[in-house]
This record gives structure tokens, C-alpha cells and sequence, in this order.
């Protein structure tokens, strides 16, 4: 932009008077750099206020016992972090603490002596997260290459695929908890019958609530996988099909050698996403199961935060962390391909 | 398939049996390859629209039947005599019910009050960002969005706890300082100590949205505008954003939806899952859950009616979903 406009502008304007008319010639006159971080403003008193300010006062918190008490909070360092990973607090915990009692001792994580609850928030976010992302990788996959073709009904089986990616998760979570429930589930007898999941009480059996759980995940956020690798394939040259068909390459062939390896970026990208978001799950959980049941460390941090802030921050913390990390790596592929 | 198998045992020439010549054939033959291709096509789409809305069925079949036949939990097909669910009885008064045992449409409407602020928040504050992101070159432009990014990530359990406290009405004190800052209203039970965390959690979505549109507009346009006497902000309230109107829809309409549907805040901002209390959609339908906890065709009924201004959105919508979900993401 060159001054002369700016000026042009700035007489225009200086015909009238008044503080609005100040307001904007300042505006116009300021350089491009202030200008930007002028708009930028509200977006940092936002993000500030409600996501940076907490996640500090977290990680201070995590370092007091005694947050909710009558005294005064008292500074204790790391000890909160020592009792989450040793079990110490398990007690501050309603309901059972015995989710996988036998599916391992502690001693088996490597690095770190990990008991109870814990341990078992742990066990469920990575395994909800792992087999939700690898199933709706590879569903999503399929239902975008379905996507891809030109057909008609296309953009009916399009709806119908978004569809359950736009529900609400309270009412997700509901049409799960009926399907399942003992007085109107009809899958749970069929399910039951192969041992996938339990006869009775289905939703407070853990495995089977996780089970649930994942596959209503599953059901729901495929559509999202879908829509990315979707853009993926939309972006291969067509070009290069005509050229493999000249060749010969049978449709497996154009598919292992064209679409796969063109479309792997795109799919990577989708996975991390999912995986980052697939670790917060809570809400489907409450609806669905119960935090007590099946517990998700954001579960662990709403159960706890009414009684022991402390601890309550020091999971929070610790869960912010784990996802912080992976958020690194999309964070450093995208600067790589410079944002 | 039958017919297929006859067309084709002449072309085969061995004695193997007849599946074998059935694949020989079909993998000689281009033609009966793309059909075959064609069928399975048609069986996968069918299997993907079946798995997909099969449990909004089970959903209106739960509704409909009267919740005394539902406790019997006989799902038998009359004649077949397999287990199947389908609608015993018509009872389309649960949609009825569904407003009178809870007031169930105040709590929708609380969804969309919060929705609709949240959406006008966050369009205006991620157009101007986006407006710098998208076509202003300054240093630390990086960083910046990186930084915004990385919000986005985050847990929001990892922001619950100070915010709780902040929403109660105690201090914000300064991280390891121990400074009181302010001493905030109690905003618990009001529309605010939803929308402020809304519009944080959603702002780095709709910003990414607007970049990528507000970026495509031609410098000349802007130009042009600029010489016609308006301001800069003019430029981008007047010019850019109705020339980007496809991307603000999309950047809205996600923001919309991603507010009606959350779980995390909704559920636990409003203390009490009264509607008085601005308890939105999630309140509604978790009372039906806590309170009548065997009414199950009301639970389907009330999921059904809170389900339909997202089925309407979608379906008017689509082509902006689809595309706000992928620059989103993929940033194209």
C-alpha cells in the first residue's frame, strides 16, 4: 500500500471532524507491522485469558496441597505428581480403582512406577485412542475412495456419511447408552453370545464399556478421516491414471503405486489430528458409561476437581503435557512445509 | 453372479471347479472385472449407509414404540420370529411428551443463544486475524500462528480448574506471583462462563478458515477499494469478507455446530441441569437420563428433536462443511 492513498484517504476523511474520524486516521497512518498486531489484539486477550492463564495457573496449582481447604494452600512441590504416578491418592477417587486389575503389575511400565487409577487412565486413553484412530483410518479410507468416484446418489451417500460426524456427543453417546442399556439394548444378547461383551450390566463391565465406547467413536469420526483423505485424493493429478492405464497397470496396481504413496501425506496429517482430539475423550464416556467405570484421564480431572484441586491439576497438567508433545509433531511438520 | 458364471465357463479352458473358472474368467475378462468392481462398489456404499444411519432407525424405532413395550424387550420380527428392532405400536406422542415432562425446548433454545453469540464472536475477532494471517506480511507471523495452533490442541480439561475458580467469582491471581489481579463476577450459570471458553476453543478453526479465503482475494481488488477512499478496516469489512462470503459461512456454520454439540463446558458450567441456569441441549437430555431413567422412549424422542437442526443444517450446508473441514485441516 502506498502513502499517497493513505494521505488521500487521511484528507478525505479530515473534511469532517469528530473523535471517529481521529480514530481513523491514526489507524490509517499506522505501519504494517503495528497494524497487524493492533487486529491481532482480541485474539490474544482471548487465547490469554481463557487458555494460556489457565494452563500456567494449572501447572501452579499441581504444586499445592490443600487448594480447596480452610487453611492456607500449602506449597509441596512435585509431591502431587509422585502420588498420581504411586497411587498414593487413589483413594481421592470415587468408585472402583481396579479397572485392569490383572493385566499387568506396575512394574511393567519401564520408566515409571505407575499404580491404579493412573494407570488405568493411561491404559484407556491409549487404547481407546490407538484402536479408534487405526479403525477410522482405515474406514475412512475406504469411504473416501467410495467418495471419490462419480456416481450417481453421490452426494446422498455423502450426507450420509457426515451425518453422524455433526451429531451432538451428548446425543452420541446417547443412542449408545440405548443400545446397550439392559432394559432396551438388543445388541447386547447377540454381542454377549460371541463373548465380545458382557451379558449383563454391559455398560459397567469395563472392557466391554470400552469397547462400546470406542466403537461409538468409531461410528461418529470416521466421516471426519473420510473428509481429509477425500481432499487428498482430490488432489492426485488424473492425469497420471490415463498414463498408468496406457501402461497397463491393472486397478491394485494404480492404486499401490499412484493413489497410495500421493495420498500418504494427507492421510498422516488426518491421523494426527485424530489421535490429539481422540485423547481428550470424556463426554462420550459420561453419557455412554460412566467416568467411573471407564476411566479417560480428562475423566480423572472433572471426577477430582471438586475435591482435590491440587491432584485434580497435577492430572489435568500432565494430560495437557502428553497431547502438548504430539502437537508438536504436527506443529513441526507444518512449519517444515512453512505455514 | 449366477449368470455371470454361465456367461463365462466357455472362455475358461481348464477342468478346475467352478469357482475357479468363475475368478480365471472374471480376472481375464476387462469387462466382468469392472463389473465385478462395480459390484462390490454398490456393496460397500450400501454397507456404509447401512452402519452409518442404522442407529438413528434404532433411535426413531425406540421413540415410536410405547415405552411399556420397550421394557418387554421382545424385539421378534412377527412372522420370521428373528430378533430385529422395529417399531411395536405407534406412539408419536413421545414427541409431545418429550416438551412437558422436562421444558425441553428451553434448553434448545439456550443452545442456540449460546451458538449464535459465540459464532458472531469468533467470525468477527477470526476475521481480522485472518485478515493479518491471510494478507499482511510482518515479522513474527509464524510463530504467531503456530501459537494459535497449538491452542487448538489442547485438552480443555487442562483449562477447566482455573477457569472453575475464575467463573465462581475468586480472584485471578498471576501465575507464581501470587498477584490478585481482579476479582471477576460470578459467571457460573450464565451464558458467559460458556462463551468465553467457546469461543477460545473454536477461534483457531475459523481463523484457519478465513486465512485460507481471505488470502485468495486479489490484491488489485483491494487496491482498488483503497483508492476509492476507504479505510484499511473498511477494505476488509466491505470488500474482502462479502467477496469471501463462501469462507464466513463456513468458518459460521462449523463454529455453529462444534458449539451446539459441545459436551465438556455444556456440561459443566451450568451447575445444576436446569434451564434457568442456561444448561443447554446437554442438560436437557442428561435430565431425561438422570430423572426418568426409564423413560427410554423419551430419551430416543428428546435425541431425535435435538438431533434435526443439525440434520437441517447439514443437509443445506454440506459443500461448506466439507470444505471448511478440509482447509482447516489441511490448509489449502
Amino acid at each position: 500500500m502506498s502513502t499517497e492513498q493513505g494521505t488521500d484517504t487521511a484528507s478525505r476523511d479530515s473534511r469532517r471532524s469528530g473523535p471517529h474520524v481521529a480514530v481513523t486516521q491514526w489507524l490509517e497512518n499506522l505501519g504494517e507491522t503495528a497494524f497487524a498486531y493492533l487486529l491481532l489484539t482480541p485474539v490474544f486477550v482471548i487465547l490469554g485469558a481463557i487458555a494460556l492463564y489457565p494452563l500456567l495457573r494449572t501447572f501452579e496449582l499441581s504444586m499445592y496441597v490443600n487448594v480447596l481447604g480452610t487453611g492456607d494452600p500449602e506449597f509441596v512441590g512435585l509431591q502431587n505428581y509422585v502420588d498420581m504416578f504411586t497411587g498414593e491418592r487413589d483413594p481421592d477417587f470415587p468408585g472402583s480403582t481396579t479397572f485392569l486389575p490383572d493385566v499387568s503389575t506396575s512394574s511393567s511400565f519401564p520408566f515409571v512406577h505407575v499404580e491404579g487409577w493412573f494407570r488405568s487412565a493411561l491404559v484407556v486413553t491409549l487404547v481407546f485412542t490407538v484402536v479408534s484412530v487405526f479403525f477410522e483410518t482405515v474406514i475412512g479410507f475406504g469411504q473416501a475412495l467410495i467418495l471419490d468416484q462419480e456416481f450417481r446418489g453421490r452426494r446422498l451417500v455423502r450426507v450420509a456419511i457426515i451425518i453422524p460426524w455433526a451429531i451432538p456427543l451428548v446425543i452420541q453417546g446417547m443412542i449408545f447408552y440405548l443400545m446397550f442399556h439392559p432394559s432396551t439394548g438388543f445388541l447386547t444378547e447377540y454381542l454377549a453370545n460371541f463373548g465380545i461383551v458382557a451379558p449383563t450390566n454391559t455398560l459397567n463391565d469395563p472392557w466391554s464399556a470400552l469397547l462400546i465406547v470406542t466403537v461409538a467413536d468409531i461410528w461418529k469420526t470416521t466421516a471426519f478421516m473420510a473428509l481429509l483423505i477425500l481432499a487428498g485424493l482430490q488432489s492426485v493429478d488424473r492425469s497420471l491414471y490415463d498414463v498408468a492405464k496406457v501402461a497397463g497397470a491393472s486397478r491394485w496396481q494404480q492404486f499401490k503405486l499412484i493413489t497410495f504413496p500421493l495420498v500418504l501425506p494427507a492421510v498422516a496429517i488426518a491421523v494426527l489430528f485424530r489421535t490429539i482430539d481422540a485423547m481428550r475423550i470424556y463426554g462420550l464416556i459420561d453419557v455412554a458409561s460412566s467416568c467411573t467405570v471407564v476411566p479417560s484421564l480428562s475423566c480423572m480431572v472433572v471426577e477430582t476437581f471438586n475435591t482435590n484441586r491440587g491432584l485434580a491439576s497435577a492430572i489435568a497438567f500432565v494430560t495437557a503435557a502428553i497431547i502438548g508433545a504430539l502437537a508438536m509433531v504436527v506443529i513441526y511438520r507444518q512449519f517444515k512445509e512453512g505455514v | 453372479m449366477a449368470t455371470t458364471t454361465e456367461q463365462q465357463s466357455d472362455s475358461a479352458d481348464t477342468d478346475d471347479g467352478v469357482l475357479a473358472q468363475w475368478t480365471q474368467g472374471v480376472i481375464g475378462d476387462d469387462e466382468k472385472r469392472s463389473r465385478l468392481y462395480q459390484a462390490l462398489f454398490y456393496v460397500a456404499c450400501g454397507f456404509f449407509l447401512v452402519t452409518t444411519l442404522f442407529p438413528f432407525y434404532w433411535l426413531l424405532v425406540l421413540a415410536l414404540t410405547p415405552n411399556s413395550a420397550i421394557l418387554t424387550g421382545d424385539w421378534s420380527l412377527p412372522v420370521i420370529g428373528l430378533e430385529f428392532p422395529h417399531p411395536q405400536g405407534f406412539n408419536p406422542s413421545a414427541f409431545v411428551e418429550v416438551f412437558q415432562q422436562v421444558p425441553f425446548h428451553l434448553y434448545v433454545f439456550n443452545s442456540f443463544v449460546l451458538a449464535t453469540i459465540t459464532t458472531i464472536i469468533v467470525l468477527l475477532v477470526a476475521s481480522l486475524a485472518g485478515y493479518v494471517f491471510g494478507r499482511l506480511d510482518f515479522p513474527g507471523k509464524g510463530p504467531l500462528m503456530l501459537g494459535v495452533l497449538m491452542v487448538s490442541y489442547f485438552p480443555p480439561a487442562a483449562f477447566l480448574i482455573p477457569l472453575f475458580d475464575a467463573f465462581l467469582g475468586n480472584a485471578v491471581v498471576i501465575p507464581f506471583l501470587g498477584i490478585e489481579l481482579f476479582e471477576p463476577p460470578r459467571l457460573v450459570n450464565t451464558p458467559g462462563s460458556m462463551i468465553m471458553p467457546f469461543s477460545a476453543l473454536f477461534l483457531p478453526l475459523a481463523i484457519f478458515i478465513l486465512t485460507t479465503f481471505y488470502a485468495q482475494i486479489p490484491d488489485g481488488l483491494e487496491d482498488a477499494a483503497r483508492v476509492e477512499g476507504t479505510t484499511r478496516l473498511g477494505a476488509l469489512f466491505r470488500v474482502i469478507m462479502p467477496l469471501s462470503a463462501p469462507g464466513v459461512a463456513t468458518a459460521a456454520v462449523l463454529t455453529f455446530i462444534a458449539v451446539y454439540n459441545e459436551y465438556f463446558f455444556s456440561s459443566i458450567m451450568a451447575l445444576e441441569n436446569v434451564p434457568q441456569n442456561w444448561s443447554p441441549l446437554v442438560g436437557g437430555i442428561l435430565s431425561y437420563q438422570d430423572q426418568y431413567t426409564t423413560d427410554f422412549n423419551l430419551m430416543a424422542a428428546a435425541s431425535i428433536v435435538g438431533v434435526i437442526p443439525i440434520l437441517i443444517l447439514v443437509i443445506v450446508a454440506q459443500e461448506r462443511i466439507v470444505s471448511g473441514l478440509t482447509a482447516g485441516a489441511l490448509k489449502e
